[in-house]
C-alpha cells in the first residue's frame, strides 16, 4: 500500500489562504452597500443585517464552537444597550468608551450566570437561558428609574462621531459592517486558535475532552465570555442607530434572544460564514414579510421564521453552508468518476 | 392572618392550574425525554378550540374538553412522529425544532385571530364561594379537582393498564423496554399524544379563567417548567404537588413582595432545585438526564 | 520494590446499592503492561473511570506516583502523565486525523504551530501520517482505533488506559495493533489495558487482573491466569477460555 502522501497542500489550511477568503467574503458583503448607497430604505435594511450578522456571529462562538445553545442572549444584548443609553444620557459620556464597558460587565455577567447552569444539559441548560432572559425583561420593567421601565429610553438626536450618533444612514451602515468584520474575524482568529479547537471537542464529547486535558468549565466559560462580550457591543451599536430602547425591544426571545440563534442555523451552526449567510437571506426576507403582510397577518413573519426553525433542524442542520459543501463534495464526486 | 389564607387558597388554586399544564410536559418529558417548547401552545389551542365550539356551538367549555383534547392530542402525535421522531438523538436540534414550533403555532394564531383577544369568563368566570372570610373562585376550585382526578387517573392508567406499563417501561430504561418486546416508538407517539391531549384539556378547562391570546401559552411554559423540575421528571404525582408548591410560592411572593415578580420565582425554583437536588421531589429520571455533573 | 507509577488501593463505586466495582486494589510499576480481563458486567469500565476521574469513588485511594488522586479532575490527571481511550471513540467527524491529535497536543503547548507539529510526529509514530488530512469521519475503524492512541499519546503521557483498543479489528489488524503498542511500549511508556481479545492478552501482558461483577478475584502472569480454574469458572457461559470470542465484545464492561 502506498503510504506516501503526494498531496502538498498543508495539512491545515494556511492563515493567509484564510485570511484572503476572508478579505474576499467581506468585499463581497460590501458590495449591497456601495451598491445601494442611495436608497435610504434599503440602507436601513443592510444595516440591520449586517448587525443581525454581527450578533449571530457573536453567539455562534459558544453556541456553534462549543455547542452550548443559548437561548438567552438576550441579556448582554441588553446590557450593553441599557448601559449605553443611560450613561450617555445621564453622563454625557461617549459610547465608545461605554460600549468597551458594556461588554465587559457582559462578559462579567455572563460568567456568573453561566457557571451554575453549564452543568446542566442540552435542553436545561437551554431552559435557564431562557429563564435569564425573562428575569432581565422583568427587572428591565421593575427598575424604572434605572431603565425608564415599560417607556423605555429615548436618546436626543445630536450627530457628532464621538457620540456615534450618524446624520446620514450609510455611516451608520458601515459602522455596522464594520462590527460584523470584526466580529467574523475574531471567530476566525478563535477556530484556528487552541481555545477554538478545544470548544470543538468539548461541543463533540465532554468526557473525551477532559481526556484530552481539556478544562471543559474553563473553556465554556472563556467561550461565553467572548461571545456575551460581543453582543453587548451590538446592543451599544443597535441603541445608537435606534435611538431608544424599551424592555419588549431587547428581550422579546422570538425577535432577538433566539433570532440570533436562528440565523446561525440556517446559515450553517458552528461555521464561519453561516451566521453571515443566514443574516443575508433571512434579515431582508423577513422585512419584506413584515412590510407587505404583517398589516394584514400580523406574526406571519414570525410563523414563516418558526416554519424554517423546525425545516431546518429536520432538512438542513448544517445550514447553508453545509447545504454547499454536499453539493461540492456531490459535484467533485461525479467529476472523479467520469 | 386572614388574608394569609386567602393567598394561600389562591396559591393552590392557581397551582392546580400550573400542575393541570405540566402533567403533559412532565410525562412527554419523562419518556421521550425531550422538553416541548410548544407545550403552552398546544394549551393555547385548547383553549382556542374550546372557545370556538363555545361561540359557535354553544357548547359548555367543559364539556367541550372531550372534543378539544383529542384532537390537540393528534396534533401531539402528528409532531412526534413528523418533527420529533427524525430528531430522536439530536437534543440541540430538538430545542430548535421545538422553539420552531412555539413561534409557528404562536403567529399562525395570531394572524388568523388578528390580535384580537376573546373572552369566555363574563358570569362563569367571577362566580366566587365564600367560605367564612374567603374568596374562592369557582371556575379556579373546579380546576383544581379536575387537576385532581386527572393526575389519579393518570396514576391509574400508569399502574394497572398495559399501555401504562409500557410507558413506565420505557421511562426507567429504553433499551430493557425493548429488549422486553415494546414497542418504543409506538410508545413515544401515544405518549406524545398523551401529553399533548392533557395540553388541550387544561386549555379548555383554563377557557373561563384566562382571556384567551395567542401568547397565552408563554404564561405557564416557564412556570411549567420550574414544575416538572421541582416535582421531578416523570413522576405524575410531582407535577401535581410541584404545581401546587410552586403556585404558593408565586401567590406568596406576590402579594408580600411583588406580583412582576412570578418569573423569578419560577426561574428560582428551577435554577435551585436543579442545583440542589435535580432528581426533584419524586424524580424516576435520575439526575444524569439532567445533567448534573461533577463541575470541572 | 519502588512506588508503584499507579497504585489502586481497595477501590469501590457504589450506585444506589449496585457495588458496581467492589473493594479493588491494583498497582502498576513504571514500564508494566497489566491486562484487566473480566466477563461482561465485570466493571472494568467503571473502573478506568475511577481511575481517570470521570467518577469520584465511594471507598478507597487512587495514587499516581505515590499522590493520592481522590479528588483530582480528569483534566489534571492527563496533564500528571495520564492517558486514556474510551471504548466507543469519539473523534472529532468533521475534522482531520491531524487536528484530532492536535487537540491532545494543545495540552502540553499552546501555540498552533508548535502543536502541530508535535502531532504530526504522533501521528507518524502511530502510522497514520499518510492520512493526516483525511477527515476522521472517513478512516476505516482500526484506523480510527489508532487515532484514539495517537490522541492519548499527544498528551505525552507516562501510563496509557486503553479501554478495549481491539475490539472489532480483524486477525491481522489485530497483529499490528500489537506491534505498535509494543513499539510503544519499548518507548518506555506504561500500559494499563482492558481487554477481551485473549490472544492480545497473550501476547501484550506482562500482568493479568481478573475482575468479575466489581470484585478482584484473581492475579498473576497471562499463562497462569488463563489456566487457573477460577477464572475459568467466571467465564462459564461466555464459552470457552482461550478462544477468541468475537461475542464477548459488547458495550457494557
Amino acid at each position: 500500500m502506498n503510504k506516501i502522501d503526494t498531496n502538498h497542500e498543508p495539512v491545515i489550511e494556511s492563515g493567509k489562504s484564510v485570511w484572503l477568503k476572508y478579505l474576499g467574503g467581506m468585499a463581497l458583503a460590501f458590495l449591497p452597500l456601495l451598491l445601494l448607497i442611495e436608497d435610504p430604505h434599503w440602507l436601513n435594511i443592510i444595516a440591520f443585517t449586517y448587525l443581525m450578522a454581527g450578533l449571530a456571529s457573536s453567539w455562534n462562538i459558544i453556541g456553534g464552537f462549543g455547542g452550548q445553545f443559548s437561548l438567552g442572549h438576550g441579556v448582554f444584548f441588553g446590557i450593553g444597550a441599557y448601559m449605553t443609553a443611560k450613561l450617555y444620557i445621564t453622563l454625557g459620556w461617549s459610547p465608545w468608551g461605554i460600549m468597551l464597558m458594556a461588554a465587559a460587565l457582559a462578559a462579567l455577567v455572563s460568567v456568573l450566570i453561566s457557571w451554575p447552569t453549564f452543568r446542566l444539559r442540552g435542553p436545561f441548560f437551554a431552559i435557564a437561558t431562557l429563564a435569564f432572559n425573562e428575569v432581565a425583561f422583568v427587572i428591565a420593567n421593575h427598575f424604572d428609574s434605572v431603565t425608564g421601565g415599560p417607556r423605555g429610553l429615548m436618546i436626543p438626536f445630536k450627530a457628532g462621531f464621538q457620540n456615534m450618533i450618524f446624520k446620514e444612514r450609510w455611516q451608520y451602515a458601515l459602522l455596522m459592517f464594520a462590527f460584523v468584520a470584526l466580529v467574523i474575524a475574531i471567530s476566525i482568529g478563535v477556530r484556528r486558535s487552541r481555545l477554538g479547537y478545544y470548544l470543538l471537542a468539548v461541543r463533540e464529547d465532554e468526557d473525551s475532552a477532559r481526556a484530552s486535558g481539556i478544562h471543559v468549565l474553563q473553556v465554556k466559560l472563556q467561550g461565553m465570555a467572548l461571545s456575551a462580550a460581543l453582543t453587548a457591543i451590538g446592543g451599544t451599536l443597535f441603541t445608537m442607530y435606534l435611538r431608544f430602547i424599551d424592555p419588549p425591544t431587547l428581550f422579546n426571545l422570538q425577535e432577538v434572544g433566539v433570532k440570533f440563534a436562528l440565523l446561525s442555523l440556517i446559515g450553517g451552526v458552528g461555521t464561519i460564514a453561516g451566521p453571515l449567510l443566514g443574516a443575508a437571506l433571512i434579515v431582508p426576507f423577513e422585512n419584506f414579510l413584515r412590510a407587505e403582510l404583517a398589516n394584514a397577518l400580523p406574526g406571519v413573519n414570525l410563523a414563516v421564521l418558526g416554519l424554517l426553525m423546525v425545516l431546518a433542524a429536520l432538512f438542513m442542520k448544517r445550514g447553508i453552508v453545509g447545504a454547499y459543501e454536499d453539493l461540492m463534495k456531490h459535484w467533485r464526486h461525479k467529476k472523479g468518476q467520469s | 392572618m386572614d388574608q394569609f389564607l386567602n393567598v394561600l387558597v389562591f396559591g393552590l388554586l392557581l397551582g392546580g392550574i400550573y400542575g393541570l399544564v405540566s402533567i403533559g410536559l412532565n410525562l412527554i418529558f419523562g419518556v421521550v425525554r425531550i422538553v416541548n417548547f410548544a407545550q403552552g401552545e398546544l394549551v393555547m389551542f385548547g383553549m382556542y378550540g374550546c372557545y370556538w365550539a363555545y361561540v359557535q356551538l354553544g357548547m359548555n367549555p367543559y364539556l367541550s374538553v372531550l372534543v378539544v383534547a383529542p384532537l390537540v392530542g393528534l396534533l401531539g402525535v402528528a409532531i412526534q412522529r413528523l418533527v420529533i421522531q427524525p430528531l430522536h438523538n439530536e437534543s440541540n436540534m430538538q430545542i430548535f425544532a421545538t422553539f420552531g414550533l412555539l413561534m409557528m403555532f404562536q403567529n399562525i394564531m395570531l394572524a388568523m385571530s388578528r390580535g384580537e383577544a376573546f373572552s369566555i369568563g363574563g358570569t362563569m368566570g367571577a362566580e366566587v364561594l365564600s367560605v367564612g372570610d374567603l374568596k374562592i373562585s369557582v371556575v379556579r376550585l373546579v380546576t383544581l379537582v379536575a387537576t385532581t382526578l386527572i393526575t389519579i387517573g393518570l396514576h391509574v392508567f400508569l399502574r394497572q393498564t398495559m399501555m401504562g406499563k409500557a410507558i413506565r417501561a420505557v421511562t426507567q430504561d429504553k433499551r430493557a423496554a425493548r429488549v422486553m418486546g415494546i414497542n418504543v416508538e409506538k410508545t413515544f407517539l401515544i405518549t406524545f399524544g398523551i401529553g399533548a391531549a392533557l395540553a388541550g384539556m387544561a386549555g379548555a378547562l383554563l377557557t373561563p379563567i384566562y382571556s384567551i391570546t395567542p401568547g397565552v401559552g408563554g404564561n405557564f411554559i416557564m412556570a411549567a417548567f420550574a414544575v416538572v423540575v421541582l416535582g421531578g421528571l416523570g413522576s405524575v404525582w410531582g407535577a401535581y404537588f410541584g404545581g401546587l408548591i410552586v403556585g404558593v410560592v408565586e401567590a406568596f411572593a406576590g402579594y408580600y413582595i411583588d406580583p412582576a415578580l412570578k418569573s423569578a420565582v419560577w426561574f428560582l425554583i428551577f435554577l435551585v432545585v436543579l442545583i440542589v437536588r435535580p432528581a426533584g421531589l419524586m424524580g424516576q429520571v435520575g439526575a444524569e438526564e439532567v445533567g448534573f455533573r461533577e463541575q470541572n | 520494590m519502588s512506588t508503584p507509577l499507579l497504585e489502586v488501593t481497595n477501590v469501590s463505586k457504589h450506585f444506589l446499592g449496585l457495588k458496581a466495582v467492589d473493594g479493588v486494589s491494583l498497582s502498576v510499576q513504571k514500564g508494566e503492561i497489566v491486562s484487566i480481563i473480566g466477563p461482561n458486567g465485570a466493571g472494568k469500565t467503571t473502573f478506568f473511570n475511577l481511575l481517570t476521574g470521570q467518577l469520584e469513588p465511594t471507598a478507597g485511594e487512587v495514587k499516581l506516583r505515590g499522590q493520592v488522586i481522590n479528588r483530582l479532575a480528569p483534566h489534571d490527571r492527563a496533564r500528571q502523565g495520564m492517558g486514556r481511550t474510551f471504548q466507543i471513540a469519539k473523534p472529532l467527524i468533521a475534522l482531520n486525523a491531524l487536528e484530532n491529535v492536535m487537540i491532545g497536543a494543545f495540552m502540553r503547548h499552546r501555540s498552533m504551530s508548535v502543536a502541530t507539529d508535535k502531532a504530526m510526529t504522533v501521528l507518524e509514530r502511530v502510522g497514520l501520517a499518510h492520512l493526516a488530512r483525511r477527515r476522521a469521519g472517513d478512516l476505516t475503524l482500526s484506523e480510527r482505533r489508532r487515532l484514539e492512541v495517537a490522541r492519548a499519546m499527544a498528551l505525552e503521557p507516562e501510563i496509557v488506559l486503553l479501554d478495549e483498543v481491539m475490539a472489532g479489528l480483524n486477525q491481522s489488524e489485530v497483529g499490528n495493533a500489537i506491534e505498535l503498542l509494543q513499539g510503544l511500549h519499548a518507548d518506555g511508556l506504561t500500559f494499563l489495558i482492558i481487554e477481551h481479545n485473549l490472544k492480545v492478552v497473550r501476547a501484550f501482558s506482562e500482568r493479568v487482573v481478573v475482575l468479575d461483577r466489581g470484585r478482584w478475584i484473581g492475579e498473576g502472569t497471562a499463562d497462569e491466569i488463563l489456566t487457573s480454574p477460577a477464572v475459568i469458572k467466571a467465564y462459564l457461559g461466555e464459552g470457552h477460555m482461550g478462544v477468541q470470542s468475537k461475542q464477548t465484545t459488547e458495550v457494557n464492561a
